[in-house]
């Protein structure tokens, strides 16, 4: 409460050129609002929010046993998975690493599970700069179809400590 | 001296502060934290197929 009130009746409707400005920012404002909603369902690079409540070790359990049954090859320590077409693929995000790299084939979709054992991380597939937070306890489920083939990285953009900038991953499309 | 009319809709909002003070609280409860304690709650568990 101001220490000096208006007197009288203060309150003017906006009119002429005020009225015009105000009515085109609040116009973009709703078009802006609408568009949010719309692309959440239209476009084609976002999660539909599909997560699970998941134990840690139970996820590390089932991402460790699809990696020994789908493994074909290694990088530098980290193996390479190619999950089959259609099915599910296991990713963990730690401190400080994703794992497995995953192999996968251009226009065949796979669910994709993603959780963290320790804390939150950032997914952040390059270079479409798709992001997603991964969170211990929670098994996030995005449903994805590659349309390019090539090496994509996954960096974290989720400050997780002094390893933070060295946790990367990748995902290869072919 | 003329009589004062009623204020208009927008001075008697803009004047009424505690009522801005429970809109204020009230609309990012239910639209952000409520909304968020219902999602978690209502979670089912993973299956990992």
């Amino acid at each position: 409460m101001s220490i000096f009130s208006p007197v009288g009746n203060w309150f003017k409707a906006p009119t002429g050129t005020e009225r015009l400005w105000v009515g085109l920012a609040l116009t973009w404002c709703l078009i802006m609002s609408v568009t949010m909603p719309y692309w959440h369902f239209k476009g084609k690079q976002n999660s539909t929010g599909e997560s699970y409540k998941v134990e840690a070790s139970a996820f590390l359990d089932r991402a460790n046993q699809f990696i020994e049954s789908n493994k074909v090859g290694e990088e530098k320590g980290v193996p390479i998975v190619e999950p089959s077409p259609g099915g599910d693929a296991y990713l963990v995000g730690e401190m400080w690493r994703w794992y497995p790299i995953l192999k996968l084939k251009k226009g065949q979709t796979y669910r994709l599970h993603i959780s963290s054992p320790d804390l939150q991380h950032g997914f952040s597939l390059l270079p479409m700069n798709m992001n997603f937070h991964i969170l211990p306890g929670y098994d996030h489920v995005l449903t994805i179809t590659p349309t390019s083939t090539g090496d994509f990285e996954i960096i974290c953009n989720e400050f997780c400590g002094i390893g933070h900038h060295m946790m990367t991953g990748k995902i290869i499309v072919e | 001296m003329e009589e004062e009319r009623k204020p208009p809709l927008g001075q008697r909002i803009l004047d009424n502060m505690w009522l801005l003070l429970a809109l204020g609280l009230a609309v990012p409860t239910i639209s952000y934290t409520l909304w968020g304690i219902i999602e978690l709650i209502s979670m089912g568990d993973a299956t990992l197929p």
